[in-house]
């Protein structure tokens, strides 16, 4: 088996996540993902809020009562780095929580974190395009910036995240693909058709993308060409389940 | 490639680093611009995900074929050895690059194209990704031209960066996640609206570009517009001269793209 320091962020989040659920005899869930992320980045916590539906954001997950408060505040005062994520389109990262311009930019979230003992918050996006699943939030008690290797690790904790969260929507079909060829255009490409011949949201087209995969054992990047190709089709009657 | 167009270009860039600054509009135009400067068939600007995968961000020319020969270009290719060492990577014959890249050379050539550069995306001790320049006749480009190209270059660098003085790879990872994010944004929209119209993915974007000039939006917008329902397919029709082929359920006997 390959080691965790030969392979890509992708497989190495993987394996770390693998190896804690194996020593505490658990499957791989967002809990489990959750606690290795803070092992391993050297964070004081981590929370995952989902979006269920879009929109309304719940706690999901957090490893300490000061992430889940966090989340809590930011819903209650409407603003913050989570929330921040869906405006700017990528992650929102704050090694400096009690500094003038962030306090500034968060006038109601900003003092209240510091003062609820937080240092520092790094809010990640779970999603792909406008597919917007959740936020994978590490926070440290003490201000500081996150190692170039930690930033690059936690990209890859919140697509995992991201992927075991689509998981449960789909009533957990295991899938054909470990990862979900993000940087393959004919992916997305190939949701926004589906979406237009379903008639669902993004998010229903991407599960649905993903469950022919599976279904059909083809890698997704390959059924995706595809659909884009117009070799294959999805039909509301053949989708009725 | 007369100098005042150079200086046109670089001005023009430059005035779109504004509040209003949209990172895919900037992207196209950019390699808009070098097709024209440099007098070459295609330029794709790729960046680099945090798997280290090359991701397009732009292309000057949307047909799938080309944008293939990007994507190769995470196996073997100009682009991959230009972002692995950081100098750029040149072919003047891609009739004799074959044993260096075999299966990027044998597409390419297929595609049409007789040489290639790949210029890196430099930031500082960083390679963030690399500008690609296809040519349709064999030869080097001139010095002077590889220096405006390094320098138009790094100009795109500094746009996608947004900050004068970056210190942090958090500002770093926040900017080029969200451009990437951008380019998935658009290649949804691509897909619905190839869908809803019965067009390829390259008349999809020509559609949604054209929308956005036409009502002075930004590329980006109106792909989430598309994609929330807020712009319907109708209203992209009313700004371009396309029209729909046969309606979706009669489209079955088509020939795949």
């Amino acid at each position: 088996m390959t080691t965790a320091d030969s392979v890509g962020p992708g497989a190495r989040v993987r394996i770390w996540a693998a190896e804690h659920a194996a020593s505490t005899g658990q499957p791989v869930s967002v809990a489990v993902l959750c606690e290795t992320a803070m092992d391993r980045l050297g964070v004081s916590g981590v929370t995952v809020t989902v979006e269920a539906p879009p929109g309304w954001p719940e706690t999901r997950y957090a490893t300490d009562q000061l992430g889940a408060r966090l989340a809590e505040l930011q819903i209650t005062v409407g603003e913050g780095p989570c929330l921040d994520v869906w405006r700017e389109g990528g992650p929102v990262l704050v090694p400096i929580l009690d500094a003038p311009a962030i306090q500034r930019r968060w006038p109601l979230f900003g003092p209240l974190a510091v003062e609820a003992g937080a240092g520092a918050l790094f809010a990640l996006p779970m999603a792909i395009g406008t597919i917007r699943v959740g936020v994978l939030a590490l926070h440290r008690t003490r201000p500081g910036h996150l190692a170039a290797d930690s930033i690059t690790d936690s990209l890859a904790f919140a697509e995992l995240a991201l992927r075991l969260q689509l998981d449960r929507h789909a009533g957990a079909h295991p899938t054909a693909d470990a990862d979900l060829r993000l940087h393959a255009p004919e992916v997305h490409q190939a949701t926004g058709m589906i979406a237009a011949q379903l008639d669902v949201s993004l998010e229903q087209a991407f599960v649905r993308l993903r469950a022919r995969a599976f279904a059909d054992q083809q890698p997704l990047a390959e059924l995706a060409a595809d659909v884009v190709a117009r070799r294959q089709r999805f039909d509301p009657a053949g989708e009725a389940s | 490639m007369a100098d005042e167009r150079l200086i046109d270009t670089f001005v023009e860039l430059a005035d779109t680093l504004t509040d209003d600054f949209d990172v895919i509009d900037f992207l196209h135009l950019l390699v808009d611009r070098c097709v024209e400067l440099f007098d070459v068939e295609a330029v794709g600007l790729l960046l680099a995900d945090e798997h280290g995968h090359l991701r397009v961000m732009a292309s000057s020319n949307e047909h799938a074929r080309v944008l293939e020969l990007f994507q190769l270009q995470n196996e073997e290719g100009p682009c991959l050895d230009a972002f692995a060492t950081g100098v750029r990577v040149s072919s003047a014959d891609l009739h004799s690059a074959t044993s260096r890249w075999p299966r990027f050379a044998a597409a390419a050539t297929e595609a049409g194209f007789a040489a290639v550069d790949a210029l890196p995306m430099r930031l500082r001790s960083q390679v963030i990704g690399a500008l690609n320049l296809f040519h349709a006749r064999s030869g080097a480009l001139p010095t002077t031209a590889l220096r405006s190209a390094q320098g138009l270059v790094d100009v795109a660098t500094i746009g996608l960066l947004q900050e004068r003085a970056i210190r942090h790879q958090e500002v770093i990872t926040e900017q080029l996640q969200t451009a990437l994010n951008s380019r998935v944004v658009l290649e949804q929209a691509k897909g619905l609206v190839a869908e809803r119209l019965g067009v390829t993915m390259d008349i999809a974007f020509t559609t949604l570009r054209t929308h956005a000039r036409a009502n002075n939006q930004k590329l980006g917008d109106v792909a989430r517009l598309v994609i929330s329902g807020h712009t319907s397919t109708r209203d992209l029709l009313a700004s371009t001269a396309v029209r729909p082929e046969q309606p979706s359920r009669q489209r079955q006997s088509r020939n795949p793209e």
